[in-house]
Parts: structure tokens; C-alpha cells; sequence
């Protein structure tokens, strides 16, 4: 997601559903999240991709470091996406039905283009883009249960766009315990992508 | 899904471990099934190889 707000991301929401409706294809963010997690990790057992989509990150991060990698989503049609990958595909509702301390990292790559709610468009697809009036309509509850999650040692790897607010998301991360260092960066022609690395502190 | 799954996965109500009834298994993998949870009694399909752990009000396909 390159695109600024309005009538450029519905054209290349347009584009985009072209090639599938219903659910979010690798873009460069995607590709921005799946380095940042490879490059960092130190030989991870098991990893949770939450909001996986496609599954292809899921699929590179396992493939690069042979961890169990889980993936879940909202969407069904994205977990069967995911699932015919070779990821194992969970739906679930954000960290919902996962054990505590169940995984050494946790990936994030949240929908977080600002939406208008008067302008929603109501379908998967805007499930996968749209984070609400502020960008991160998802973020706020995501970082509020990650915690719970995550095995001994463990981090969160999560995306940030510039159109999200970066100083916002890093302080709520801050307040919801973990210490926040930014491991990618990333400028693009109407955003900055960044990739978050958080430990509980 | 594995069943080793089942020690990463809990009920998304009260976090309790589920229990498994497997319908159909295909190359080690549980392709139908029921998780079910003890504690809140809550049951959760496993359809086409994929547990669906949405919560009840969020189960619906629709979109919205």
C-alpha cells in the first residue's frame, strides 16, 4: 500500500480487484515486513502471522528460517489463500484463540489506510485495507493482547505507515509495555514504511 | 490443521484448551472436525482443513 488516501487508493483498490477481489495480495509492504522478520530473527521455533492475508509472507518467513509459521485472518477466503501455500491457517479475530506464550515472534501488517466512514466500502477487501477513521482501528487492541502471546524472549514485528501516525503507534506501544526499535524504513512516493521491532520491557 | 496445532490454539472466549473430535484426517491432517471447549461449552468447525475460532457474533461469512 504506496498509495496516499482518497482517489488514489481507489483506483488501485480498482486495480488491485482486477486480479482478486477478496483478499490483499503481497505489495511492498508485505515485502518490507517478511526482510525486517528473516534479517532479525535468531532461529525462531514458532511464529504467529496475524491478519496473514495472502499467506505470503507467512510462506517466506518460514521458508527463510524454517519455523513454524501460523497464519490467521479474518477473512475465509484469505485463509484458504494462505493454506493452499503450505502456511497453517487459523481464523481468528486478532490473537483471540492463541495460547499464551505460545510464539517466539508475532508479525503484523495491519490495514491502516485511513477511511472516511462515510466512504466505506463494506467487503474483504476493505476489511484487509481500511484501519478506520484514525489508520489503526486494529492496532490499538492488537498491541493491548500481543503481549500475552508471546513465549519468553519473545517480539512483535509490526508495519507502520507514515499515513498511519508513527509517533502515535510507537507510543502506544510503549504504554502497553514493550520497548520499540525501528528495524526497516522505507520511503515511498505518498508514505513511509516502517517495520517495528517491540520486546516487552 | 495438525493436531499439534491444538497446543498453540484456545477457546477465543475464555482462553481454556479446546478438545478435538476429528471427522476426517487426510495425509496426518484433520480436514473436518469439532473443537469444542469444556469450560463455556462454545463449539468451533474445523472445515477444509481450517479451524474457524472467530467468536459466535463474528462467525458469519458476510463481510460486515
Amino acid at each position: 500500500m504506496t498509495d496516499s488516501q482518497g482517489e488514489d487508493s481507489r483506483a488501485r483498490l480498482a486495480e488491485r480487484r482486477g486480479v482478486d477481489p477478496e483478499v490483499y495480495q503481497p505489495a511492498e509492504d508485505s515485502g518490507l515486513l517478511a526482510e525486517a522478520a528473516v534479517d532479525s530473527l535468531s532461529a525462531p521455533e514458532v511464529v504467529l502471522e496475524v491478519g496473514t492475508g495472502s499467506g505470503w509472507v507467512a510462506e517466506q518467513v518460514h521458508a527463510a528460517t524454517g519455523a513454524r509459521v501460523v497464519g490467521s485472518d479474518l477473512n475465509p477466503h484469505a485463509c484458504r489463500q494462505a493454506r493452499d501455500r503450505g502456511v497453517e491457517a487459523v481464523r481468528a479475530d486478532l490473537l483471540g484463540p492463541f495460547a499464551d506464550g505460545a510464539f517466539d515472534a508475532v508479525l503484523f501488517n495491519p490495514p491502516y489506510l485511513p477511511t472516511d466512514p462515510d466512504n466505506e466500502w463494506d467487503d474483504w477487501m476493505e476489511h484487509a485495507l481500511s484501519g478506520g477513521e484514525d489508520g489503526r482501528r486494529l492496532i490499538g487492541p492488537f498491541l493491548q493482547d500481543v503481549g500475552r502471546v508471546l513465549a519468553p524472549g519473545g517480539e512483535v514485528y509490526l508495519l507502520v505507515s507514515s499515513l498511519t501516525g508513527y509517533d502515535i503507534v510507537v507510543d502506544l506501544a510503549e504504554r502497553a509495555g514493550f520497548s520499540v526499535d525501528e528495524v526497516r524504513q522505507e520511503s515511498y512516493p505518498f508514505e513511509v514504511l516502517s517495520i517495528l521491532r517491540l520486546r516487552p520491557t | 490443521m495438525k493436531e499439534s496445532l491444538m497446543e498453540i490454539i484456545r477457546c477465543p472466549i475464555d482462553k481454556h484448551e479446546l478438545e478435538l473430535a476429528v471427522e476426517d484426517r487426510e495425509d496426518g491432517e484433520i480436514m473436518a472436525g469439532m473443537l469444542s471447549c469444556p469450560e463455556c461449552g462454545e463449539t468451533y468447525p474445523i472445515e477444509d482443513g481450517i479451524p474457524n475460532l472467530l467468536p459466535p457474533d463474528m462467525r458469519d461469512d458476510a463481510a460486515a
